[in-house]
């Protein structure tokens, strides 16, 4: 395959996988959290994209604000009834817990949509630019910008608003934040329903790119994490950064002779455990959020 | 503990000396531990005797806990020696240590929970002592229990346990693998002034028994009538080495206590630390 | 080392008396799980076909909640990719047995696959801590489900057929599955007795503590992971061929790692009884919401997982325990009143 379009498939997956990490690194990074529940989020943002596509016509990517919306929503009322119950238990129980409204939340969109396999196809689909033998589709593209916008409007929204900087200041020492006056509960509540959101509009985005079906959650979950602990739980930019470099591996590897692909979930993994033994802070290394 | 209890480890062929003046059994030279920029521990050099009991006092932040660590190898140190028996062990991990009898206590206590006291007990047998016999290590815990006035409180689970009782089981567990150098870590915070001088009796009982003692304490007058010696730290420095009378009436221990305007004012009175330690609010009396 | 020579104590350990009695918990639950799987036992003899079918399923899964015990209750590191070593039993097994190989063999071999699977895979997986030792545990799980669906392994797709038992009937199957269970009872009882059981639990309250008293806990830890490993593959083995086909999607459901976690949260982990009442009791429920026509499996475990988490990770049996726990010396409530109290206090101990 000629360079420029590895470099070129490798920049727009890249920059997409950003967008699928972004809400999970931000819950785990201010609340301590690793909700397994982020790949029936997205899931859930990629039936509300197919849903606004085909009842409403609107564009899946137009529609990202409404999806999120949604999800927004949906975010706020599993932190409310779940997530807040167990903010103090140990590690494992909110692992467990999470798991467990996956499962939930993927067998009720299962129940609600069938376990068919969708699709989206907008008209533009097919279409992008050429330069020399590089093709550049239209839709990677754009989902590409989108998922960098999101990531720079994550950024600033936690460095230069005064909420921001509250979600910042819980993350970094609940109690001190607590005694500025900060509301834990609605901190958390407003986070989570923020990394929800940022599941629905990468779901809004993958929608488009791939088909989906009720099941398809849980792979994404293992990328946000291992994305995650790629870029260290730092800024958002790292965010990027991580899935720049996972998003490398998994446009590489399957050129190696005999390897081929489907092994998305294997590299997933070999990249995770490499990582974890080897450089435990991720590549940027420096926490930020806590 | 008794010969008949201990198992031959590396620490029973001679390799130290049998004169008073012979190796020391811990020495530090020159060990220092930094986090970042901050040195915890600053070119800390010291020995301790075998059979003696070394206190260790220190405002807070002074690097004691850090020292612990570092002398029962949980912790790396940054740069320096640490020589046991005149052997190098600056490399070996925590489990080796503790086959050559290197044992520490925690200052947060940790019991095991799921297992009651005995059975928290027997694991320093099993492991400590390497002992594979259930019968066997069981009437080691139980004979540990009886010494430290646990064994009532035998079958006991962790969440049953006063503050004394935990401190007391850190060290039972520690006991129970027949220790050469034993570590306590702040094993008197917390307690009553009765629970005080019970755990000052129980430490000269231990090493009694032949067991080399370095004690981290807060208390200061409780220290101060069980050690042979006292190391003073301030800032991970060394401030002062001596005998208990003469560092506590130091200035410059009194000074990083409680700062140099005092220790002026109390030298010029002629007061020593040991009438300051009187007057530690820990030692209200009350009862926890 | 110790001169023995200022000590007033005596120089044998012989002289001292024996402390208070052992407490006699183990023997109870030991008494009660033998009781329990016998009254099982009786299922061939008193329920139907389809009766017998539900409960070879049910004590299957008592299986796999009572071997992930030993290294999520007791051990505590909570692997959540345990359904690797189902899948790798299952497809050892059954490729064995297209190879014309005996039954009984395969099954030795799965487990001897399983086993050093999970010694290589534990060697860099359990120097993690908490979140990460459980995502990779995840990932490893996956990463197999992805190979071998993607390898062909034994047909299309990872699809297996294999042929009819040779076993006379499916109680054969059904009374080895309990023999598994026997077996992995025994184990259990045998950790909380021994020297490998106590550091298992000193590992899991406090690894530092644990390695200062000599504990060697990287490699106990390892130990722990195989022989959790074994009995989930020997499941794994009898599955195969119980059901004769299989696929990926089956064998390696990432949903079966996690059912195996809820059932032992559910009765108690690191207790004797606690996965098998927990794998009975959630099992039994959703087989009766099924028979009623929910196909809501998921959504049901879900929920439960949800509820158990939220209102008492520690599980039935622990909540049994807080009630009938004596009272401290000296108290003077009513005894029943006493037991709800405590058992509310707990539950709310748990939330928020």
């Amino acid at each position: 395959m000629v360079v420029g379009q590895v470099l070129v498939n490798w920049l727009l997956l890249g920059s997409l996988y950003a967008a699928v990490a972004l809400g999970f690194s931000l819950v785990w990074g201010i609340m301590n959290i690793v909700n397994l529940a982020h790949g029936a989020f997205i899931i859930v943002g990629a039936y509300t994209a197919f849903w606004i596509y085909t009842q409403l016509h609107i564009d899946p990517y137009l529609g990202i604000p409404l999806t999120m919306a949604v999800l927004f929503v949906i975010g706020w009322i599993v932190q409310y009834v779940a997530i807040n119950r167990v903010i103090r238990a140990p590690i494992l129980v909110t692992f467990l817990l999470t798991f467990g409204l996956n499962l939930l939340i993927a067998d009720l969109v299962q129940q609600f949509f069938s376990s068919d396999l969708r699709s989206i196809n907008t008209a533009y689909a097919g279409n992008g630019l050429d330069i020399g033998s590089t093709h550049i589709a239209f839709d990677r593209l754009i989902a590409a910008v989108i998922a960098i916008l999101l990531t720079a409007a994550l950024n600033y929204f936690l460095t230069r608003t005064r909420t921001g900087n509250a979600i910042l200041a819980t993350g970094m020492d609940r109690d001190a934040a607590r005694l500025m006056g900060i509301s834990i509960r609605n901190t958390y509540a407003l986070t989570f329903a923020i990394g929800a959101a940022l599941a629905g509009a990468a779901g809004a985005m993958l929608s488009e790119l791939y088909p989906f079906d009720p099941s398809a959650g849980g792979t994404f979950t293992l990328r946000a994490f291992v994305i995650v602990v790629l870029g260290g739980l730092g800024t958002p930019w790292g965010v990027l950064a991580g899935g720049l470099v996972f998003g490398l591996a998994e446009t590489v590897v399957p050129l190696i002779p005999g390897v081929g692909p489907g092994y998305d979930d294997a590299i997933a993994f070999v990249v995770l455990v490499a990582i974890l033994i080897f450089r435990p802070n991720g590549l940027l290394g420096k926490p930020f959020y806590s | 503990m008794s010969d008949a209890l201990s198992q031959p480890t590396a620490s029973n062929a001679d390799l130290g000396g049998t004169g008073q003046h012979a190796t020391p059994l811990l020495q530090l030279v020159g060990v220092t531990k930094r986090f970042g920029g901050l040195a915890a521990v600053n070119d800390l050099s010291f020995s301790l005797q075998k059979g003696e009991i070394l206190g260790v006092i220190g405002p807070n932040g002074a690097g004691k806990s850090t020292m612990v660590n570092i002398i029962g190898g949980s912790m790396t140190l940054t740069s320096g020696t640490i020589l046991y028996q005149g052997h190098d062990i600056t490399r070996l991990p925590p489990n080796r240590r503790m086959r050559l009898g290197i044992v520490r206590t925690f200052q947060v206590t940790q019991p095991f929970m799921g297992l009651d006291v005995r059975e928290n007990v027997m694991v320093g047998a099993f492991f400590g002592q390497q002992e594979r016999n259930r019968t066997k290590a069981l009437r080691i815990a139980d004979e540990v229990l009886e010494r430290v006035s646990l064994a009532h409180k035998a079958t006991f689970k962790g969440d049953q346990l006063t503050i004394a009782d935990r401190k007391r089981l850190e060290m039972a567990r520690a006991l129970a693998t027949n220790p050469q150098l034993l570590l306590l870590d702040e094993v008197m915070a917390g307690l009553t002034a009765t629970e005080v001088a019970q755990a000052v009796e129980l430490i000269k009982q231990i090493n009694n028994m032949g067991v080399t003692i370095l004690v981290i304490e807060h208390i200061v007058r409780a220290i101060a009538s069980v050690s042979n010696r006292i190391l003073v730290l301030h800032h991970g420095r060394k401030i002062a080495e001596d005998e208990p009378s003469q560092v506590l009436s130091d200035p410059r221990v009194i000074e990083a206590y409680l700062g140099e305007r005092y220790a002026q004012k109390r030298t010029r009175e002629d007061v020593s630390m040991s009438s300051i330690a009187l007057e530690d609010p820990r030692q209200s009396g009350e009862d926890r | 080392m110790a001169s023995g020579t200022k000590t007033q104590t005596p120089s044998t350990i012989e002289a001292f008396p024996p402390g208070p009695k052992e407490s006699r918990e183990w023997l109870w639950s030991l008494l009660l799980g033998l009781v329990i799987l016998g009254l099982v036992a009786t299922v061939p003899v008193l329920g139907d076909a389809s009766d017998l079918h539900t409960w070879t399923l049910i004590v299957m899964f008592a299986v796999l909640a009572q071997s992930w015990n030993f290294i999520g209750g007791f051990t505590g590191y909570s692997a959540f990719g345990n359904v690797a070593f189902f899948g790798i039993g299952a497809y050892t097994t059954g490729l064995m047995l297209l190879g014309n190989i005996p039954f009984w063999l395969g099954l030795i071999a799965g487990a001897l696959v399983a086993g050093l699977f999970a010694f290589i895979l534990g060697l860099p997986v359990l120097r993690l801590r908490g979140h990460y030792f459980a995502i990779a545990t995840l990932g490893i799980a996956e990463a197999l489900h992805e190979f071998v669906a993607v390898r062909n392994v034994g047909g299309d797709g990872g699809l297996m057929s294999l042929p009819l038992p040779s076993l006379s009937s499916y109680v054969s199957f059904f009374y080895a599955f309990l023999g598994l269970s026997l077996l992995c009872l025994l184990i259990t009882v045998f950790l909380t007795r021994s020297r490998f059981g106590f550091a298992l639990v000193a590992i899991r309250e406090s690894e530092q503590a644990a390695e200062a008293l000599g504990v060697p806990t990287y490699r106990y830890k390892v130990a722990a992971f195989v022989l959790s490993a074994v009995p989930t593959a020997l499941a794994g083995g009898l599955y195969a061929y119980w059901a004769t086909g299989f696929d990926p999607d089956t064998v390696f459901n990432v949903g079966i790692s996690v059912e195996m976690v809820l059932l032992t949260f559910l009765g108690g982990k690191g207790t004797i009884l606690g996965p098998l009442l927990g794998a009975i009791a959630f099992e039994y429920a959703s087989y009766q919401f099924q028979i009623s026509g929910f196909s809501l499996h998921n959504s049901l475990l879900g929920l439960s997982i949800a509820i158990v988490t939220i209102f008492f990770p520690q599980g039935i049996l622990r909540l049994v325990q807080e009630f009938v726990r004596k009272p401290a010396p000296g108290s003077t409530s009513n005894r029943l009143i006493e037991g709800v109290r405590r058992v509310r206090r707990f539950i709310a101990a748990n939330g928020v």
